[in-house]
């Protein structure tokens, strides 16, 4: 069933493998899109929403995988002001496990081979660098070769390891997040909630995101603090209890997610990672659906000029990292440096300009307004986050 | 059920299975690379684990704790 040998192997059907096999095979080239699950899309992973204009860019919206459709976005203080502003662009709540398959499915039908249960166990190397993968299907001991390995192993990935360019982020880079799926809730079918008070998700944010038929999806993430006695599950208990106290838990969902910015170096010789293993997650808000789906597509594109040119060297390969570097590597520093000032923000601090906007009519209010009532409580912030929201 | 990876001689970071969830926070954390995810299988290297703790905060539900060596 599965062959020898292949032009590209793809571990990790999520969205970002997903894009990435597909992109490849729609080219021509022989794909294996390797899962390591028994079903791809579960369990699902945190956090479904995304800009409708930036995921059409890679798949049309379909019903099928809609859970809601936003036009406000809320942020609230613990005090329960609240401040509603159109979001930047028009936002989709996603059924992940059905987008997730689709998406695996579209690359199916470009061509690529894909398979479940197949986990990857390590990497095979020869003088250029990686030239392909152990994988266990089913049991069964694969040695795959492959002229380029694409590493969409997500968080926990150990491709990247292998290939030698693992980071492990520092603690306070990287989330701690949990979520769950409530019923029997009554939340506004439009409206994406944003919650911020380190003493509800210390470092983080929760949300209440609608899905439809009296649905929500409940999370936080907060960062990671040796200190901390409590935990992700914790917090969001709390958060659960004190607003939706007679609601049925359907699903739970945890992780972790790297706010690091992307890997100090995403390519070695016949290798690229992409999506979370190559921590390409919004370093700020941590959401990383489209932006893993981006890498994906880049990598891809590197991975065909490659094999056109019959070079899979390192040097190669780089075009991907500056193709990322040209598209998103400013913005990611800067929302790093945001978020490291939002942090040092004390909590009453921001509960006061939160109340403040509150006071406004902000319905038709740009982020930029928002933002310069946000500078008058706090004018240090201007110096990281002013050129972001100025949209510069 | 907490279940202790080797002796009790020494000290150990132990998985909690009823409060796991197999998410994988715990692994991209790991200086040592010592933590194993396979589906529903969290294991640690107590060998090559060298006690540092970092991944005892990232677990969401908790699920890992240091249990001290008795003395």
């Amino acid at each position: 069933m599965i062959r020898a040998a292949y032009d590209i192997v793809v571990i990790g059907a999520g969205p970002a493998g997903s894009i990435a096999a597909r992109t490849c095979a729609q080219a021509g080239l022989r794909v294996l899109l390797a899962e390591k699950r028994q079903e791809i899309g579960s369990p699902v992973r945190c956090g479904e929403a995304v800009g409708r204009e930036t995921v059409e860019k890679f798949i049309p919206a379909d019903s099928k995988w809609i859970a809601a459709e936003i036009d406000t976005f809320s942020v609230s203080n613990p005090q329960g002001d609240t401040v509603v502003m159109p979001p930047l662009e028009h936002t989709l709540i996603l059924e992940r496990k059905i987008f997730d398959r689709e998406l695996a499915f579209s690359a199916a039908q470009a061509g690529a081979e894909v398979i479940v249960k197949a986990r990857a166990t390590g990497l095979i190397t020869n003088e250029r660098g990686v030239a392909g993968v152990k994988l266990v299907v089913q049991g069964q001991p694969h040695e795959v070769r492959a002229s380029i390995v694409i590493g969409a192993d997500g968080t926990e990935a150990q491709s990247t390891r292998w290939a030698g360019l693992k980071s492990i982020p520092q603690l306070r880079d990287y989330y701690t997040a949990a979520q769950y799926l409530l019923t029997d809730v009554e939340v506004d079918p439009r409206i994406c909630q944003y919650h911020i008070g380190w003493s509800l998700a210390p470092g983080g944010y929760a949300w209440v995101f609608p899905k439809g038929n009296q649905k929500a999806n409940l999370g936080l993430v907060m960062w990671v603090d040796p200190h901390e006695r409590r935990s992700a599950i914790d917090y969001l208990n709390d958060f659960v209890a004190q607003r939706f106290p007679s609601r049925s838990i359907l699903a739970q969902i945890v992780g972790g997610i790297p706010v690091t910015n992307v890997l100090p170096e995403m390519v070695t010789g016949g290798y690229l990672a992409i999506g979370d293993a190559a921590h390409q997650s919004d370093p700020l808000t941590a959401g990383g659906i489209t932006n893993g789906m981006h890498g994906g597509l880049f990598a891809a594109q590197t991975a065909i000029a490659a094999l056109q040119a019959g070079d899979v060297s390192r040097k190669f390969l780089h075009r991907y990292e500056a193709q990322w570097e040209a598209e998103f590597g400013k913005l990611y520093r800067r929302l790093h440096r945001i978020r490291h000032a939002v942090l040092k923000v004390p909590e009453e601090k921001m509960s006061r300009m939160i109340h403040d906007a509150a006071q406004l009519d902000s319905r038709h209010m740009s982020l930029k307004d928002l933002f310069f009532i946000a500078l008058k409580a706090h004018p240090q912030l201007l110096l990281e986050a002013g050129p972001y929201f100025l949209g510069q | 059920m907490a279940v202790p990876a080797k002796s009790q001689a020494h000290s150990l970071v132990v998985v909690d299975y009823d409060h796991c969830s197999y998410c994988g926070a715990c692994v991209a954390v790991c200086p040592p690379d010592c933590i194993t995810l396979h589906d529903a299988t969290l294991l640690i290297d107590t060998d090559s684990c060298t006690l540092c703790r970092r991944c005892l905060p990232a677990c969401p539900t908790g699920a890992l704790t240091l249990q001290e060596a008795k003395a």
